[in-house]
């Protein structure tokens, strides 16, 4: 087996907290909390889960920006964490970041050019080759070049999700976290947005870390899926194994709450109660079971570990063996 | 399936255009429009952004823009027409009491600086929806507690007291719904209520509205993009394209067999069936000036040469089945 391009060992990130001089100190939340994971190159790598999760903390911490509080992050086989985000950011300058929503993340004061050519400025690019660059990244996305002039305000939704594309690949980066890339849009330009992703993902031989709560999409889009809750991944395989044969009763929830256009209606199957809980206030034990259908005596007090159920097939829950299928 | 022609609907949309004078001109956004809500159905109201789905529900309540005016047709709820009633009827009868309406948005809905029970509250007194004989503010907090009950809503009591920020999303919604169903409205309509929220919540919501329909004898006008959240939901279908009534039906006939090639190719855009991943090419055309012939036919795969030429009228293909194609209608070429 090749080694991974982009792993994170036991990987934790503390948010917020603080000591304080004088009374008691507050305590952060762990919004990650042990996460390991291991992306291929050339593969697209599905990280879902329930909005608080911490899927996009994640994100955030393999990028950089946020300082993981334990754990290491390791790049083409170099260890990339202990550092500050500052220098964690050029060490990483091969991994980039799309915006949930381009709409909000371009200013709305600065044409798509100037967007643009201050990336390649940061990036330390001579100010003579930039507009050879930005053209042929614009050509690549499918954005005619009199579109440099225009404002974000100015695009349609579809064509901001490829300028937010385009002025990270104009940095040839190898990694591209795209952070629920299709949220907002309708259905017939998402269907748009993610061939246009698979084709520039295969163009520039990219390696994609796709964040989305949207299991259909990440069916089609991905090759291997890590399911999240609260901070820690509880199930991880290939596309094939986690939809048809998912172990964990949290990724059979969620599998059967998505709205599916199948004759047979979900009226019948059982509404998954209850609400993802704090992040602060995790209990001993499995962080599920509050809400498992399955959950035992014995799932208070051991906390569960990813264990292999087939070849690249691992679940963290002690009773998968005893879960019947969905 | 002749039953359906023969009752009484309870909201009928005939004809109904809608236009926008805006700085470049005059927007039609709204196009002939017909829909029928039979007693009890739940009617999934489904197209793109920026197809007027948005703008008919809102036009039933009448909560437009000030620039806005209906130019054609009426809009017949339990035999009054609420396109020519006065904005001080529409309020003292219709919105609330008779019709409710869940927002979109459950992070922008409510009031940040007022309880949850203050704004509930202020819509019963508001309304002067009677909790029962005597109303005094004991009964309708019990009113309200009980709503919260059928809702689902953990800690009905504890909540009045609780501020927006201290709820999580789904449970937002939940208010909004015992919002809407305050006044015992009959019809319930409801603007993309759960796009904003996750799968499993999602799922929790969808099957709420559908026990309280049961329950209370509702009748719900969903508006949704999504075709999943039809074929889990919904009874019957109304599609929109660009201000049009596309295509009408059962959610059956409608999702497992549409006829108008813009229904064929939205429900090949949801991700289930995406064998190929294929979008629909090209964009919504503007409403200013939209393409003559039949709306679709820029984007359409199944055109001919009559699609830019004839409008097609929508034509009834069987009782509560209706599309809008001139290849189902039977004008001769």
């Amino acid at each position: 087996m090749t080694a991974p391009l982009l792993e994170a060992r036991g990987l934790r990130t503390v948010l917020g907290g603080r000591r304080r001089r004088f009374g008691a100190s507050v305590p952060g939340v762990s919004a990650v909390d042990g996460v390991d994971l291991a992306i291929m190159r050339g593969e697209t790598f599905g990280l879902v889960g329930e909005s608080g999760c911490g899927k996009t903390t994640l994100g955030r911490t393999i990028l950089g920006l946020q300082r993981e509080t334990e754990g290491e992050v390791l790049l083409d086989g170099r260890t990339v964490s202990g550092v500050p985000p500052r220098v964690a950011r050029r060490l990483r300058d091969s991994v980039q970041y799309v915006h949930q929503d381009p709409g909000a993340a371009l200013d709305p004061w600065w044409s798509i050019g100037n967007t643009l050519r201050e990336a390649l400025a940061i990036a330390g690019v001579p100010a003579a080759e930039r507009e050879a660059l930005i053209d042929q990244v614009l050509d690549a996305v499918g954005i005619p070049l009199s579109m440099k002039r225009r404002y974000p305000h100015e695009l349609s939704g579809g064509q901001l999700r490829r300028i937010g594309l385009a002025r990270i690949l104009i940095l040839r980066p190898d990694v591209v976290i795209l952070d629920e890339p299709t949220s907002g849009l309708d259905l017939s330009v998402q269907a748009t947005v993610l061939n246009f992703f698979a084709e520039t993902r295969a163009r520039f031989g990219l390696t994609y870390l796709f964040i989305s709560h949207d299991l259909a999409v990440v069916r089609l889009t991905c090759e291997r899926v890590a399911i999240m809750y609260l901070g820690r991944v509880v199930e991880v395989g290939t596309v094939a194994a986690i939809f048809d044969n998912a172990r964990h009763p949290y990724a059979q929830a969620l599998l059967a709450a998505a709205p599916s256009l199948s004759m047979e209606r979900a009226q019948d199957a059982p509404v998954f109660e209850g609400e993802l809980p704090s992040p602060s206030e995790i209990h001993k034990g499995c962080r599920f079971r509050t809400r498992c259908p399955f959950a035992a005596p014995a799932c208070a007090h051991t906390d569960p570990q990813l264990e292999p159920v087939a070849e690249g097939h691992h679940v963290a829950c002690i009773r998968w063996r005893e879960i019947p299928d969905i | 399936m002749n039953a359906r022609a023969d009752i009484e609907p309870l909201m009928a949309i005939n004809d109904l255009s809608l236009s926008i004078d805006g700085t470049e001109g005059e927007v039609k956004v709204l196009d002939h429009i017909n829909l029928r809500l039979l007693p009890g159905d739940i009617m999934g109201l489904v197209g793109e952004s920026g197809c007027g789905k948005s703008t008919l529900v809102k036009a039933v309540l009448r909560i437009l823009p000030k620039a806005a005016r209906i130019t054609t047709g009426d809009i017949v709820f339990e035999g009054r027409n609420l396109a020519a009633m006065s904005s001080r009827t529409l309020s003292s009868d219709i919105r609330a009491r008779k019709i409710g309406f869940i927002p979109q948005d459950p992070y922008l809905a409510l009031n940040p600086v007022f309880t949850i029970g203050a704004q509930l509250l202020e819509i019963m007194k508001w309304h002067g929806a009677r909790p029962g004989p005597g109303s005094n503010r004991a009964l309708a907090r019990a009113r309200v507690v009980d709503l919260f009950r059928k809702v689902r809503l953990p800690d009905p009591e504890a909540m009045l007291s609780r501020y927006p920020h201290q709820l999580s999303g789904g449970q937002r919604q939940r208010v909004l719904i015992a919002a809407a169903l305050l006044c015992e409205p009959s019809l319930v309509v409801a603007d993309e209520p759960t796009t904003a929220l996750d799968v499993t919540t999602q799922q929790q919501i969808l099957c709420l509205l559908r026990d309280l329909a049961e329950e209370m004898a509702l009748s719900i006008l969903f508006v949704t993009h999504d075709f999943g959240v039809v074929s889990e939901l919904c009874k019957s279908v109304t599609v929109m394209y660009a201000g049009q009534t596309v295509e009408t039906g059962t959610m059956a006939e409608v999702v497992f067999s549409p006829l108008h090639p813009y229904t064929k190719r939205l429900i090949d855009c949801h991700p289930d069936r995406l064998a190929t991943l294929e979008g629909i090419p090209g964009i919504v055309p503007s409403l200013i000036d939209p393409p003559g012939g039949c709306r679709f036919h820029p984007r359409c795969s199944e055109g001919t040469g009559g699609c830019p030429r004839r409008a097609p009228i929508l034509v009834t293909q069987s009782p509560g089945r209706a599309v809008n194609c001139i290849h189902f209608d039977d004008v001769p070429a």
